[in-house]
């Protein structure tokens, strides 16, 4: 797991690798508000007859509808901004975690300046959210660059196995 | 109608499907025998009911899903209502109790106690249908012949 602030630059990832990571891991149903980083990886995964792109109003209810899924045997996964993890802060304590529900989340660093190290971007957006989930004991991985996609695996399968939310951070908008 | 007239007949119409339950509730549908298996409880995040409920519908569409809902949990996450009626499962009932108040909180009424149509609400943001019942009896004698349509109330 890498949970310290990276002082090197990220590169945009091809929403083609992710959408074949997100295949490789037998997702059912991918939940979405939708997020302007990942929006080339959203429009891929619509295409895809092989799962389910579900649009939610909040990410609350994002968070939520991974829960039920997940009680209902699906194989879920959540995309969405780091706003919109600010937002949903109580289903992500409340449903995820003390529900204890596998929760994998792809979130993009929305509003990143992608020149600067997190710490020095103006957004405090970009800025809090990995001390955020620190606080509340969310393993966080990162996608820099191509890669490390990988991670996305790691995660999901930690979400499954430690039955809990994981997040993964999208640093660069896909490409 | 009091909450525990409706849910007793909730409680007997459950059959083989599944419910979730939220806040107050909670006690009286365990109590009536509403969750003797197949039953999810949300104490943890108010407001989340119906969107628990809509993934485990859309997960086994082959069981209904009946979704306890309170008033005031409703209008934590109202947009709810608009990302079932877009997903339209088939298997979903969603049915909120309305008493007009935060009822644990000390009886503080809800923003527009006086005004607030659910019903209505549900309609616009794309629900098939929507019921409203003040009589457990009427209720009793209606819920069987509720069409089977998508996205109900």
């Amino acid at each position: 797991m890498a949970d310290s602030v990276r002082e090197s630059l990220v590169e945009s990832v091809p929403a083609a690798v992710l959408h074949g990571e997100i295949t490789k891991l037998g997702v059912t149903h991918v939940l979405t508000v939708p997020d302007t980083h990942q929006k080339s990886l959203l429009a891929s995964l619509s295409a895809d007859a092989s799962l389910t792109l579900l649009t939610l109003s909040t990410e609350d209810e994002a968070i939520c509808v991974n829960a039920g899924l997940w009680i209902g045997g699906a194989e879920p996964l959540v995309i969405i901004q780091n706003v919109g993890l600010f937002a949903a802060m109580n289903a992500l304590r409340g449903v995820a975690i003390d529900m204890r529900a596998p929760t994998c989340l792809l979130v993009g660093q929305y509003g990143r300046d992608v020149s600067l190290p997190v710490e020095a971007n103006a957004s405090s957006a970009v800025r809090l959210i990995e001390p955020v989930l620190r606080a509340v004991d969310v393993p966080i991985y990162r996608i820099d660059r191509e890669a490390d996609v990988g991670v996305l695996s790691k995660a999901f399968e930690q979400s499954r196995t430690e039955r809990r939310p994981v997040v993964v951070l999208v640093s660069a908008p896909t490409s | 109608m009091k909450r525990v007239e409706a849910l007793e007949v909730l409680a007997g119409a459950k059959g083989e499907g599944v419910s979730v339950a939220t806040m107050r509730a909670i006690a009286d549908w365990h109590a009536l025998g509403g969750a003797p298996d197949l039953s999810l409880d949300n104490r943890g995040c108010m407001g989340a009911a119906a969107s628990l409920g809509l993934g485990i519908a859309l997960a086994r569409p082959e069981r209904r899903v009946i979704v306890i809902d309170g008033d005031g949990s409703l209008l934590m996450q109202l947009g709810g209502l608009a990302s079932v009626a877009g997903a339209a499962p088939a298997n979903f009932y969603h049915f909120v109790l309305v008493n007009g108040v935060y009822e644990t909180s000390g009886q503080q009424p809800i923003p527009a106690a006086d005004v607030i149509d659910f019903a209505a609400m549900a309609l616009g943001a794309g629900y098939q249908d929507a019921f409203e019942f003040d009589d457990a009896a009427v209720l009793r004698e209606r819920l069987p012949s509720i069409p089977i349509r998508r996205g109900r109330y």
